[in-house]
């Protein structure tokens, strides 16, 4: 074992393999025994604007990301004009030394106010508007530059096409020799990048060579990592943690219409719907596998998962804001119908279309709020990558036990954080089994003589009842009787009593660090692996912090939040949003005022030394509210 | 005993409405064909149309106004081996509902889509529906409709129902006949029903209908059936298409297309997932006896495992 900790960003244009990359950088570190964290940065574009992923690895846990950076890969211009301010003493800037002729005005997929801060900052340097500017800008800050001859070191190993093709992989290469990872790491993680292409495999082969030994007679290596054999881990992401959780979780149907960033995880679904089962019992139990639909929108998404799960198949859809406002509707059918149906909603900036491949934590209240009416419902957030897979079991759970509609919220940094799962355990969540007996003449779908407010669970195959948007009576049909609407009303809220009294706490809120602290952080979502992090540099400054973190909305917890707060000594409040929601969230089930807040809404993931440095200036009373603002 | 699709619910729909022809014409169909309670879903939308599974003695939905088709191809694909009968209205179907509609098309689940065509939007008092003739002023329009209509037996041709038919109303044996046909086919059919509407459609009148409806299936020569290893299914389409545009003078019934070579989205899905007609997502377990989750996350998801090759 070591002490590495390392910080990489690594660059360069949509569509130039950017991506493999660092899948390849993050298999290394793996393959080498380290623990990696990544997150996806990417414009709404197919091919040209930049694109970068900013990776963590060392030999402990790690949840979060930090700037500056150790190592800086550009694989284009655009990636040295867009992170100079990436870097600072020590760091190192790789490139391609032929982009040393490049200018900021040719560089067109620079989006124009991002080039204008650019050009301005360079003038406040009294550097040139060029790659070699922002070089020297970078030297300033301390860092030291790794200009290699890309071009001219790949073309003796491709033949088959422009080298930049191979820049990715290059560069990725030089990266890991930089940490210390051994060649074989490396070569077996392009392996497993590139499975049984064979010819492709050869030629990254060959560029990885290539890299190595001109790292090694340039001196580019770093202290050898001494390498751990691990057991094979899940190296998954949020998308992929709610496919896994959801066919964990009994989901036979999934519907979805095309968006960023949820559609990741129906695809996932496809690519493994045909499901592989477990020895156990019941290996004579039906069968089959995981039937997955593009829809022709989200109104369809929603609707026909409802109809599905009139069936009794166990359904959900996944979408994000623009979708998931479409669904708003049919949400509220599966509240008035005790519908069991999940919506998992991946988050984006917005409003409207907003930032749609950045991240946001804004759609918290309207989760809360969406649909029409009143109606019970259940709102989850997960915050890390193993949560996705249990949270999804757990949704599909509370949706069929408590026949309701259940939101649960990852946000887009989660969908596209990549994290090494040890295990998955098939056991952890049991799952709760609808027991349908076949019966038509006076069967009650909505029968009122239930004391938690749950009725009678029928399907349509097995069961004759009704359903309407209606208000209705026992069977289903239209009802106006004022008694009986009142009476359907309070049954169907007495389901979200019971489940707020049967839920175990653990499963809506945590918290995490000394029972006492000088600080106390609530937050949600992505943030909570982040504050993890920080909470361990914070008492290395001295400071004593510990966290709130939420999992359930509604039902919310308000009693616990509400005496756990009342003894809190400063309480912030970090989201990526600009309202703070779950503050809001707080003050509307408990009453209590938060006062400070941490929050970032420019879309870019939210870093371990902006909490840390937040935290610092609201607790030496500089102010009250900080706005966090890094990231390209 | 054949099960009773018939049930003692009152019936609101006015008197004269044409809704009454389709609900019985419907119910004896369903009825005809010998299906059991639980082999049937009715699912619909809003407006008159939508009150009609309540009406029916067999499982039904009565959802969103313009959403009918996606619930009910939820309902049909996770469970292929029930019958699913779709009752929409003309705005339901041809307005809020038109992407739905087209969408199906593409995938020709299965479903029988009946659709109640009286060219007005009853329940909200008789605004024009997608189907009313541009320039028609019905009693309860302020002007003139300023839209032109939609053609749905065309709409449906070349969207991809692979069984389209039109009936009419007070044509109760032909109506029950077609729906039969519409149920029994195993993709996707329309069955447009020209109807009445007595309290707000003072020009598409039963009157208006009965002069100038004439059934396809009277000309002996008409075939429009296309199957497997028939060459002429360009033809028939084209066919089709040109008799959906007739309708001044003499308004074509009877089935205008029926198509058994392309097949149905559960079919194309079992392609793909060879248990899938066996085990739907409707009767398939999700949990052991202990209650424990059947899918084994590690063969799953085997790619997402971190293996050295070599």
């Amino acid at each position: 074992m070591s002490d590495l900790d390392v910080g990489i960003v690594i660059g360069g244009p949509q569509g130039g393999g950017i991506d493999t990359s660092a899948n390849m950088i993050v298999r290394a570190f793996a393959l080498a025994g380290l623990e990696v964290f990544s997150v996806r940065e990417f414009h709404s574009n197919i091919k040209g604007r930049h694109s970068y992923v900013h990776i963590r690895a060392r030999d402990s846990v790690v949840r979060s990301l930090r700037y500056p950076v150790d190592i800086l890969v550009a694989l284009d211009p655009d990636t040295l004009f867009e992170h100079y301010s990436d870097v600072s003493s020590g760091s190192l800037v790789i490139y391609d030394s032929q982009f040393e002729s490049s200018d900021l005005a040719q560089a067109r997929m620079i989006m124009r106010d991002t080039q204008r801060h650019i050009a301005e900052h360079l003038e406040k340097h009294n550097q040139p508007k060029t790659i070699k500017g922002v070089l020297e800008v970078m030297k300033e800050a301390g860092a030291k530059l790794v200009p290699v001859p890309f071009d001219l070191t790949l073309v003796e190993v491709v033949k088959d096409g422009p080298t930049t093709r191979y820049f990715n992989t290059f560069g990725a290469a030089i990266t890991m020799s930089i940490s210390g990872i051994d060649r074989e790491s490396m070569e077996e993680a392009i392996k497993l990048v590139f499975g049984n292409k064979e010819n492709v495999v050869k030629t990254n082969l060959a560029v990885v060579g290539k890299a190595y030994e001109y790292c090694e007679s340039n001196r580019l290596v770093g202290r050898k990592i001494e390498k751990t054999r691990r057991k094979p881990r899940y190296i998954i992401t949020g998308n992929d943690g709610a496919a896994i959780g959801k066919t964990m979780g009994g989901l036979r149907f999934q519907t979805y219409y095309p968006i960023t960033p949820a559609s990741d995880e129906s695809t996932i679904l496809e690519e493994h719907e045909d499901l592989k089962w477990l020895t156990t019992e019941g290996d004579d139990l039906a069968k089959g596998g995981v039937v997955v639909v593009q829809t022709e929108d989200e109104i369809s998404a929603i609707a026909m998962a409802s109809g599905a799960a009139l069936t009794g198949a166990r359904s959900s859809t996944a979408t994000s804001g623009p979708g998931f406002a479409l669904m708003a509707e049919a949400i509220s059918f599966a509240g008035m119908d005790e519908i069991p149906i999940v919506i998992t909603f991946y988050q984006r900036g917005g409003p409207s279309t907003g930032l749609p491949t950045r991240n946001g934590q804004s759609d918290l209240l309207f989760a809360l709020h969406t649909g029409h009416g009143e109606f019970p419902r259940i709102v989850i957030s997960s915050g890390d990558v193993e949560e996705t897979i249990y949270d999804s079991m757990n949704a599909l759970n509370y949706a069929h036990k408590y026949q309701l509609p259940v939101i649960h919220l990852i946000d887009k940094n989660l969908a596209n954080t990549t994290e090494l799962v040890e295990k998955i355990d098939p056991r952890k969540v049991k799952l709760f089994v609808q027991r349908i007996e076949p019966k038509n003449e006076g069967f009650k779908r909505f029968n009122i003589d239930t004391k938690n407010g749950i009725s009678n669970f029928g399907v349509f195959g097995k069961n004759l009842f009704w359903l309407t948007g209606d208000e209705h009576d026992e069977l289903g049909h239209v009802t106006e009787d004022p008694a009986m609407r009142d009476i359907q009303m309070e049954k169907r809220f007495r389901k979200i009593e019971f489940a707020s009294r049967e839920i175990p706490l653990e499963e809506k809120v945590m918290v995490f660090g000394p029972k006492k602290a000088d600080v106390t952080i609530i937050t949600w979502g992505s943030q909570k692996g982040l504050v993890l992090d920080a909470m361990e540099t914070l008492k290395s400054a001295g400071i004593n912090a510990n966290m709130l973190y939420l999992k359930m909305f509604e039902p919310f917890p308000s009693e616990f939040v509400a005496e756990f707060l009342s003894t809190a000594k400063t309480v912030v409040d970090l989201e990526s949003n600009m309202t703070g929601q779950a503050a809001q969230v707080i003050k509307a089930n408990t009453g209590i005022n938060i006062e400070n807040y941490i929050l970032k809404y420019n879309g870019r993931h939210i870093t371990e030394d902006e909490v840390v440095n937040g935290v610092k200036s609201i607790l030496s009373g500089k102010e009250k509210k900080v706005v966090l603002t890094n990231g390209a | 005993m054949a099960h009773n699709f018939r049930n003692d619910v009152a019936i609101d729909w006015c008197p004269g409405c044409g809704d009454f022809g389709i609900l019985n014409a419907l119910q004896q169909a369903l009825g005809e064909l010998n299906l059991g309670v639980n082999d049937v879903a009715i699912i619909s939308g809003i407006g008159c149309s939508g009150k009609t599974p309540h009406y029916v003695n067999a499982a039904g939905a009565h959802t969103l106004h313009g959403r009918s088709i996606p619930y009910a191809t939820g309902v049909k694909l996770s469970n292929p081996n029930l019958k699913v009968v779709v009752t929409g209205g003309d705005g339901d179907l041809m307005s809020i509902g038109a992407g739905h509609f087209v969408g199906e098309g593409r995938r020709n689940s299965g479903l029988t889509v009946i659709l109640y065509d009286n060219e007005v939007y009853g329940l909200t008092k008789g605004q024009a529906a997608p189907t009313m003739e541009l320039g028609n002023k019905t009693k309860s329009l302020t002007k003139p409709n300023m839209f032109g209509k939609v053609n749905p037996i065309a709409l449906a041709l070349t969207t991809g129902y692979t069984f389209v038919a039109r009936g009419f109303s007070f044509d109760g044996k032909q109506l029950k006949d077609l729906i039969k046909r519409g149920i029994s086919h195993e993709g996707s059919s329309l069955i447009d029903v020209l109807q009445p509407c007595p309290t707000y459609n003072n020009i598409n009148t039963m009157e208006f209908y009965r002069k100038k409806v004439y059934k396809l299936e009277d000309d002996a020569s008409w075939n429009p059936v296309v199957n497997a290893g028939d060459k002429d299914g360009a033809s028939k389409l084209a066919m089709a298409l040109a008799r959906a545009q007739e309708w001044d003078d003499h308004i074509p019934t009877g089935v205008f297309y029926e198509n058994n070579t392309i097949p149905s989205f559960p079919k194309r899905i079992s392609q793909g997932a060879h248990e899938y007609l066996e085990s739907p997502p409707a009767v398939q377990a999700v949990a052991d006896r202990n209650g424990y989750t059947l899918v084994d996350p590690e063969a799953t998801f085997t790619d997402k495992i971190l293996k050295p090759v070599s």
